[in-house]
């Protein structure tokens, strides 16, 4: 199961902000300062998109924004979910074809 | 910061806020240059001494090797520097005097007179059937999750690969409170040995190596040498591995299989030199197969061989955190002896050699094992990106020649956005069957990042 880590809040700042989006029509809450693939992973989604050669899942491979593994589309544009941070009311979907 | 500027103008551009153009920035700020630091991340820092998001702290929870103090010296260092860093700024091309990237989805130009590349490096990967599965990520890619963004990647996991950094990933990971159920090193104990020289002639690497070890010992977490991942499986994402043994070259000796449960697996052998944008300047780079693959060539003053570019860091070959902040330190002295007329201090000098030489003979004894090509299976995905099998790039190579540009030509391996970085390194080696084959050079091309259309449309000149 994956998660968060308990106990990492600034004590000084009080809780973090948490935000809404929707990925593939469905509601994820996130922290402000997430990517979208940490939000999602963090929720049990590890899986982002499907091959569009063999239609496997895939999903982050790299987590550092250099495979384009974890292509998912937000607003029309396609864009690798683990550098993109989110926003609140950001509309997600599955990526297709890197 | 975020900046407004589409145009920016400094002394020096530095690419990457890792230990390398931290380490460079803080030296040329103090020396009266006006420097710009460019970084893809959220936050300043790098791979090793990533931080958490704002708003997120450690509280010592995610345990830290000694040698982070001097990480967290360089970071303090660097945010009270007079250096303007851009963060979310994702560098697409380059020129003499030119870095092009774009921030705040805008296309920006920074014109400097002197470049410093600090890119770092990423994960190697070996292709092995099951490795597309969700939930099978590269060893890097666990740190990033743990220790750049506090989240917990699962509840059982399996760290397999080579080199120094399966160590962090597993403290990484029993700080996040994961199960290691195994951490598998493919090099044997015997080959390891060739790097207690580095270690013993090194405090440092002396008490970092003392204090790995007592974190495994403490969390019951045994390093088993000469093993590796064979597969993954699972339905829509892992749910088991396949463990056995390797020989002396990596060869994976079927029949010493053994299951186990995971539910995340993080596989790393070694990490491979950004090169990209040195590349499109021009440098001239060397193969070398211990630091990591294909490395840009610098003097003895971190100068490449394109006047103004300088390189600091794991672009010049993997070497770690101390050899990037030597390697920073001595560039910053090098630029100001190009800009102001002064000399190199013979200190700088010596500090980045003896770092280097260190670096060197610890990465001799985890160099890449050539048997672990046969991982992967014929039917085996070894361009993710294409979807090629092993199968298909063994056809292509038969057909139209073994050469990286006559693989690609033939199977589209290597074609799609991630440049071949992550089946580059291997792929020759698959093709032919012959695990020693080094990677040809890859061609370049722009954006070496994808950035969008419009940015590459509208970039200044
Ligand atoms: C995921 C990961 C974890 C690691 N963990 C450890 C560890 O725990 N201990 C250890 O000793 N070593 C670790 N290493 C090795 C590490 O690379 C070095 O120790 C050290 O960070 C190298 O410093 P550097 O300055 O050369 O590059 P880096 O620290 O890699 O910094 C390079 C920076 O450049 C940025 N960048 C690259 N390309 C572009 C571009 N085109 N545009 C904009 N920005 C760009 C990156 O975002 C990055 O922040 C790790 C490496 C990786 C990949
Ligand atoms: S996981 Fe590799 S680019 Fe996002």
């Amino acid at each position: 199961m994956s998660g968060r880590i308990a106990g990492l809040d600034d004590a000084t700042r009080g809780p973090r902000e948490l935000i809404e989006f929707t990925f593939a029509g469905e509601k994820v809450t996130a922290w402000a300062g997430d990517s979208i693939a940490m939000a999602l992973w963090a929720g049990g989604t590890t899986a982002v998109r499907s091959s569009s050669k063999n239609g496997s899942p895939r999903g982050v491979l790299c987590n550092m924004g250099i495979c384009y593994e974890c292509l998912v589309v937000v607003d029309g544009r396609t864009v690798r979910s683990c550098t993109t941070p989110v926003r609140a009311g950001m509309v997600v979907e599955p990526g297709g074809r890197p | 910061m975020s900046v407004d500027d589409t145009i920016l103008d400094a002394d020096v551009g530095i690419v990457g806020a890792g230990p390398g153009g931290m380490a460079a920035a803080n030296v040329l700020a103090q020396a009266g240059l006006s420097v710009v630091v460019l970084d893809e991340g959220m936050r300043a820092g790098g791979q090793i001494y990533r931080q958490l998001p704002e708003g997120l702290v450690n509280h010592g929870k995610i345990a830290e090797p000694p040698s982070h103090d001097g990480g967290h010296a360089l970071l303090e260092r660097f945010a009270a520097a007079k250096v303007t860093l851009v963060s979310h700024a994702t560098v697409w091309d380059a020129a003499p005097g030119k870095l092009w990237f774009e921030h705040g989805e805008r296309s920006r130009l920074l014109r400097c007179r002197h470049i410093v590349l600090a890119p770092g490096g990423y994960d190697r990967c070996v292709p092995f059937p099951g490795w597309t599965l969700p939930g099978v990520v590269t060893a890097g890619a666990l740190q990033v999750m743990v220790r750049g963004f506090g989240v917990v990647p699962g509840r059982r996991a399996l760290v397999a690969g080579s080199g120094p950094l399966l160590l962090p990933t597993v403290t990484a990971l029993l700080g996040a409170g994961v199960e290691v159920v195994a951490a598998l090193e493919a090099s044997s104990r015997w080959r390891a040995l060739r790097a207690a020289p580095a270690v013993l002639g090194n405090a440092l690497k002396r008490r970092e190596a003392m204090w790995y070890a007592r974190q495994l010992w403490k969390a019951g977490v045994k390093l088993r040498w000469g093993w590796t991942v064979f597969a993954c499986e699972g339905d829509g994402r892992v749910q088991r591995a396949i463990i056995g043994k390797v020989d002396a070259d990596g060869r994976p000796r079927r029949g010493t299989e053994l299951k186990l449960d995971v539910d995340v697996v993080g596989a790393g052998f070694g990490l491979v030199p950004s090169v990209e944008l040195a590349l499109r300047l021009g440098c001239t780079s060397r193969f070398d197969a211990a630091r990591g693959g294909h490395c840009v060539v610098v003097d003895e003053q971190q100068r490449t061989s394109v006047p103004g570019v300088f390189a600091a860091g794991e672009i010049c070959g993997i070497g770690g955190a101390e050899v990037a902040a030597a390697e920073g330190q001595l560039v910053a002295e090098a630029v100001i002896a190009l800009a102001k007329g002064s000399t190199v201090s013979a200190e700088a000098q010596r500090r980045a050699q003896k770092e280097r030489k260190a670096a060197d003979t610890m990465l001799r004894a985890f160099a890449p094992l050539p048997g672990l090509a046969e991982l992967a299976r014929p039917d085996t995905i070894v361009c993710r990106c294409e979807d090629v099998t092993r199968l298909g790039a063994q056809q292509a190579a038969q057909l139209h020649g073994d050469s990286l540009r006559a693989i690609k030509v033939g199977c589209r391996a290597g074609m799609g956005p991630c440049q071949a970085r992550i089946c580059g390194p291997s792929l020759q080696a698959m093709a032919t069957g012959d695990g020693r084959r080094a990677m040809d050079l890859p061609v370049v091309q722009v954006p070496v990042k994808p950035v969008r259309t419009e940015t590459m449309l509208d970039a200044p000149t």
